[in-house]
C-alpha cells in the first residue's frame, strides 16, 4: 500500500505545491511552502478529502498582516494528543505556524458541545462581529443528526450561514460528520452527510470528508492487521487525523490559486 | 408545612419546565417556549428569580436579627448547589457512557462533550471539580453555584450600602462586556457558556427589586411609567424574533457587546429586554392565579423545590435526547416525552413535600390522639 500512499501524496503535492510556485514565479511572489506531511495512520489513498478551494480572505490577511484569525463553532472538540496534552486546535495552531513561516496563527474556540446548526449559526454571527475572523472553521452536523433536526432545516440553515459570512468576508472551513459504523446505515445521519456536501458544493468552500477519510482508514486498517473493528479508538484516531486535514485544507486554500486561461 | 404558593414559586416552576423543554433539542414542543418571542429566555428568569428568592431569605432572617444565620444559610445553600452539580454530572457522563456503549456509537460521548472524562481523565476529574470542565446543557448549575457561593459578599456589600452593590455589580458587568472577558474552560479549550462576571447582574437585580426598600421601592412607585416603557420593548422584541429581523451584529458600534444579543455576556439588549417582559408579566399573573388556580398551584409546588425539580429534569432532557437519537424522534415520541417528564417533575416536588406532609399529618394524629 505505501505507493499508493507515496502516489497520493505526490499527487496531492502537484496539486498544492507545483501549481502555486509556477503561479509564483509569473507575480514574484514567495513560492509556498509544501503542505505538511499525512502522517502514516492519517494517509487516505484514492479520497480526496478536502478538495481544492481557494481562501480568498485568508490569503489576504496573510499578505497584509501576517496574522491569521479562525474561529472554531460548532460541536466543541475534546480531542486531546495523549502524549503532549495538547488539544486539537493547539494542535493545529502549531502546525500552521510551522508551515507558513513568519505567520500568526491565532485560533478562537466559540465550540458549544451539543449545539445545533440553528443555534450556532446564530451565533456565530455574533461571535464574527466581535472577533473578525479571516476563517470560521465549523464541526457541523453530528448534533442536528443526534438530534433528529430536519434535514430541510438543516440545510436550509447551512445555506444561509454560509452565505452570509461569505458575504461578510470571512472563508470558511466546514468539517463534516464523523465515520460511525453504527450510523453507516442511519438515513438522517446520511443525509446530513451529503447536504454538507452539496452546500459546500452549492458556495465552493472547503469541506473536510471526515467520514470518507475515517471509513478508508479503518477499512484499510482491518485488511492489514485483521484486528476487530474499535470504534472508539477509531474516532480517537480520527481526532488526531482530522487536525492534519484541517492543515492540510487551510495550506492548500491559501496557496493553490485556480488555474487561469491563457 | 410548605409556604403558600406565590408568584416567584410560580415563575420559577414556569422556569424549569421551559428548561426541561429547550434542553432537549429538536422537540416538536421547543417552538412553543417563550424563547420564540422573546430575545431572553428561561435562564434569565431563573438566575433571576434565584436573586430574588435570596432576598426573601435574608429578609426572614434580617427580621429576626440573625444575619450572621443569613450567611450561614448562604453557604449551605451553596454547598448543596454544588453537590447536586457534581452528581446530576456524574449521572449524565454515566448514561451517556452506557448509551454510547449499548449502540456502539461514540458520537454520543462526545455529543455533550463527555468524551474527555475518558481521553482524558486526570485532568477531566479536575476541571469537573473545579467547574471548568462542563457538558452542554449541564452549565448552568455551575454558573448558580458560583453566584450563591458569591451571595454572601452580595448580601454584606448591600448590608454596608446597597447603592454600592449596585455600582459594582454594574462595573463588573461593563468591565466584562468591555474586555469581553470571561472564565475560561478547562482541560477543554473555550470560555464558560454562562459567564458569571456578566450573568452575576441579573442575579444581583433579582435580589434588589425583590427588596421593599432601595431599588425595589423605586420600581414599585413608579410601576405604571415602568409599564409604559416595557410593553413597547417587549411587543418589539417578540416581531423581531417572529420575523427574524434582528440586526447585523457587525454594523454595530464599539464596543459591540453592548449592542449585540450574546447570551454568554447576558448583554444589555437581553437584559433590558428580560427585565421589561419581567414587568409585563407581573401585571397578567394575578390573573393566571384567578382564572387557572390548579397550574398556578402545580407550577409553584415545582418553584418551590426548584433544586431537586431542576436536577431531575437535567437529567430527564438528557434522557430524552437520548430517546429521541434512539427511537427516530416523532411528535409522538415528544407528546410521551411531554407527558412524562412533567409527570415525573411533579412527582419529585410532591416527593421533596411528602415528608414534611407526613409529619404534619403524624403530629396531627399524635395530638387528636392525646
Amino acid at each position: 500500500m505505501k505507493w499508493i500512499d507515496a502516489g497520493a501524496a505526490a499527487l496531492f503535492f502537484v496539486l498544492a505545491g507545483v501549481q502555486p510556485v509556477l503561479s509564483g514565479a509569473a507575480t514574484t511572489e514567495p513560492p509556498s511552502p509544501p503542505p505538511p506531511p499525512l502522517s502514516q495512520d492519517c494517509q487516505t489513498p484514492g479520497v480526496n478529502i478536502s478538495g481544492v478551494v481557494t481562501l480568498p480572505n485568508v490569503q489576504r490577511a496573510l499578505k497584509d498582516t501576517r496574522v491569521i484569525k479562525i474561529m472554531t463553532i460548532g460541536a466543541s472538540s475534546s480531542a486531546f494528543k495523549r502524549n503532549s496534552g495538547d488539544g486539537y486546535y493547539q494542535v493545529i495552531e502549531g502546525v500552521l505556524e510551522k508551515t507558513i513561516p513568519g505567520v500568526d496563527i491565532q485560533i478562537i474556540d466559540r465550540g458549544v458541545s451539543g449545539e445545533l446548526a440553528r443555534d450556532a449559526g446564530d451565533r456565530l454571527k455574533s461571535e464574527v462581529a466581535l472577533t473578525n475572523p479571516n476563517l470560521v472553521l465549523w464541526q457541523v452536523g453530528s448534533a442536528d443528526a443526534l438530534a433528529q433536526v430536519r434535514l430541510e432545516e438543516f440545510e436550509a440553515t447551512l445555506d444561509e450561514t454560509v452565505d452570509w459570512l461569505k458575504g461578510h468576508g470571512v472563508d470558511v472551513v466546514l468539517v463534516g460528520v464523523q465515520y460511525v459504523r453504527s450510523l453507516a446505515t442511519d438515513p438522517l445521519y446520511q443525509a446530513i452527510r451529503t447536504a454538507i456536501v452539496r452546500v459546500a458544493d452549492r458556495h465552493q468552500v472547503l469541506r473536510i470528508g471526515r467520514y470518507e477519510a475515517m471509513q478508508v482508514i479503518e477499512q484499510g486498517r482491518q485488511v492489514r492487521t485483521g484486528e476487530a473493528f474499535n470504534q472508539f479508538a477509531a474516532t480517537e484516531q480520527g481526532h488526531t487525523c482530522l487536525s492534519e486535514y484541517v492543515v492540510r485544507a487551510i495550506t492548500s486554500g491559501i496557496f493553490v490559486r485556480p488555474i487561469r486561461p491563457r | 408545612m410548605p409556604r403558600e404558593a406565590n408568584a416567584v414559586d410560580f415563575w420559577r416552576g414556569f422556569a424549569l419546565i421551559t428548561i426541561f423543554i429547550n434542553h432537549i433539542p429538536g422537540i416538536s414542543f421547543e417552538r412553543f417556549t417563550h424563547r420564540n418571542v422573546s430575545i431572553s429566555d428561561s435562564a434569565e428568569l431563573f438566575v433571576f428569580l434565584a436573586g430574588w428568592g435570596l432576598a426573601l431569605m435574608v429578609a426572614r432572617f434580617e427580621a429576626q436579627g440573625q444575619r450572621i444565620e443569613a450567611l450561614k444559610r448562604m453557604a449551605s445553600r451553596a454547598l448543596s448547589l454544588y453537590a447536586a452539580h457534581l452528581m446530576i454530572i456524574s449521572l449524565a457522563i454515566a448514561m451517556l457512557a452506557a448509551a454510547a456503549t449499548a449502540y456502539d456509537n461514540p458520537l454520543l460521548l462526545e455529543w455533550h462533550n463527555a468524551a474527555t472524562v475518558f481521553n482524558d481523565p486526570i485532568r477531566a476529574h479536575i476541571g469537573l471539580v473545579t467547574l471548568t470542565y462542563q457538558l452542554g446543557y449541564f452549565d448552568i448549575l455551575p454558573l448558580y453555584v458560583v453566584l450563591t457561593a458569591a451571595a454572601p459578599l452580595i448580601v454584606a456589600l448591600a448590608w454596608v450600602d446597597r447603592r454600592l452593590l449596585l455600582a459594582a455589580s454594574i462595573g463588573i458587568y461593563v468591565l466584562a462586556l468591555v474586555t469581553r472577558y470571561s472564565l475560561p474552560s478547562w482541560p477543554v479549550e473555550g470560555q464558560w457558556f454562562f459567564n458569571p462576571l456578566a450573568w452575576q447582574l441579573i442575579f444581583v437585580l433579582g435580589y434588589l427589586v425583590a427588596r421593599d426598600e432601595g431599588l425595589g421601592a423605586f420600581a414599585r412607585r413608579h410601576w405604571s411609567v415602568l409599564q409604559v416603557v416595557a410593553w413597547p420593548i417587549v411587543i418589539a422584541s417578540a416581531v423581531m424574533m417572529v420575523f427574524d429581523l434582528k440586526p447585523d451584529p457587525t454594523r454595530l458600534p464599539e464596543p459591540k457587546l453592548l449592542f449585540a444579543d450574546v447570551k454568554s455576556f447576558q448583554t444589555p439588549v437581553r437584559l433590558i429586554q428580560f427585565l421589561s417582559l419581567v414587568v409585563v408579566v407581573s401585571s397578567v399573573h394575578g390573573a393566571i392565579f384567578v382564572r387557572l388556580p390548579t397550574v398556578f398551584a402545580v407550577l409553584a409546588k415545582l418553584g418551590r423545590h426548584s433544586l431537586p425539580v431542576f436536577c431531575v429534569g437535567s437529567i430527564l432532557s438528557l434522557a430524552s435526547q437520548i430517546a429521541r437519537f434512539v427511537y427516530k424522534g416523532s411528535f409522538a415520541l415528544d407528546c410521551a416525552i411531554l407527558i412524562v417528564g412533567v409527570s415525573m417533575l411533579m412527582l419529585t416536588a410532591w416527593l421533596a413535600e411528602w415528608p414534611r406532609s407526613a409529619k404534619r399529618m403524624d403530629a396531627a394524629s399524635r395530638s387528636s390522639v392525646r
